[in-house]
């Protein structure tokens, strides 16, 4: 693996004592902070809205698969790149920003561009093989199907 | 070229209260930019979701609507983690004199809606030449 990609911040999807350690943590320190400079006027809400990570992420599963998708509007796909490693999965890119010609002159400029990574661990291994990626209407949709491996096998029971 | 880190920015629902909108579901405010040129304005709109055949563009008393349509899948299996909220965009601009109202044109592409406003001739700068004497 990559230096950069083991730095990559990896955010953990279920139950992950890590992740719950923090959510603690956070409650604590927010407790502590409200007691001394009262009650805050804006509530911080969970750890991913505070970390402003970009893209923002659903996942669901479905059947055998995970299916994760984004909002990255007005990328080419050549600018997304997409890694599947045992059970996390690393997206990275880049928007673009629009470069205004000489004669030209922004008058609002609210879409934001720049660079981005995220990578994410599921729950169970993926089958690197079967994983797909869409890119429509703006949309990343990354469908991913769990390894053979990793699902539940039933064995027969036999009446001895 | 930027190597400024992107950053997530919560999608805007439109509250009651800001607007007179009725309408069934949820809407957000889209993000923007909005670009001038000696010939013409372009507006961008960011509306992920939406496609090309479920955006309106209304242009009723110098006011400029743009509604855009998402097609909502049914939620199928379990839901994992919900970092965002799918819905509709809506959002208004006021056109001036400046813009040829007949002219104004639109296309999407990526889920980004461009929507060009043609200045009208008398709104372009012109050069006067000066001639000396």
């Amino acid at each position: 693996m990559l230096k950069e990609e083991r730095e990559m911040f990896r955010w953990r999807l279920g139950r992950d004592p890590i992740m719950a350690e923090f959510e603690r943590l956070q409650k604590g320190m927010d407790g502590l902070f409200e007691a001394m400079t009262g009650p805050r006027s804006r509530s911080m809400g969970p750890l991913w809205r505070q970390a402003r990570l970009f893209p923002l992420l659903n996942v669901t599963r479905e059947n055998d698969s995970f299916v994760v998708t984004a909002e990255i509007p007005g990328m080419k796909t050549d600018d997304l790149e997409l890694k599947v490693e045992g059970d996390t999965v690393a997206l990275k890119g880049e928007r673009k920003p629009y470069e205004p010609v000489s004669d030209e002159s922004f008058h609002r400029r609210e879409r934001a561009s720049g660079t981005f990574q995220r990578s994410l661990t599921l729950p169970a291994r993926i089958d690197a093989q079967g994983v797909q990626a869409t890119y429509k209407n703006g949309v990343l949709k990354i469908t991913l199907p769990i390894e053979k491996a990793a699902l539940p096998k039933p064995i027969p029971i036999t009446a001895g | 070229m930027t190597d400024a880190e992107l950053q997530a920015t919560e999608k805007q629902e439109i509250k009651p209260a800001e607007g007179e909108l009725t309408h069934e579901g949820v809407y957000f405010t889209p993000a923007v930019d909005i670009l001038e040129n000696p010939k013409e304005l372009v507006v961008m709109v960011d509306m992920p979701g939406v496609d090309k055949d479920r955006v309106e563009i209304d242009l009723k008393d110098s006011i400029l609507a743009i509604v855009g349509r998402v097609f909502e899948d049914e939620p199928e299996g379990e839901e994992l983690l919900s970092e965002y909220r799918t819905g509709n965009y809506f959002r208004t601009f006021r056109i001036t004199d400046v813009v040829d109202q007949s002219k104004i044109t639109a296309s999407m592409a990526d889920g980004v809606l461009k929507v060009t406003l043609p200045k009208a001739e008398k709104a372009v700068p012109r050069k006067i030449a000066i001639s000396s004497e």
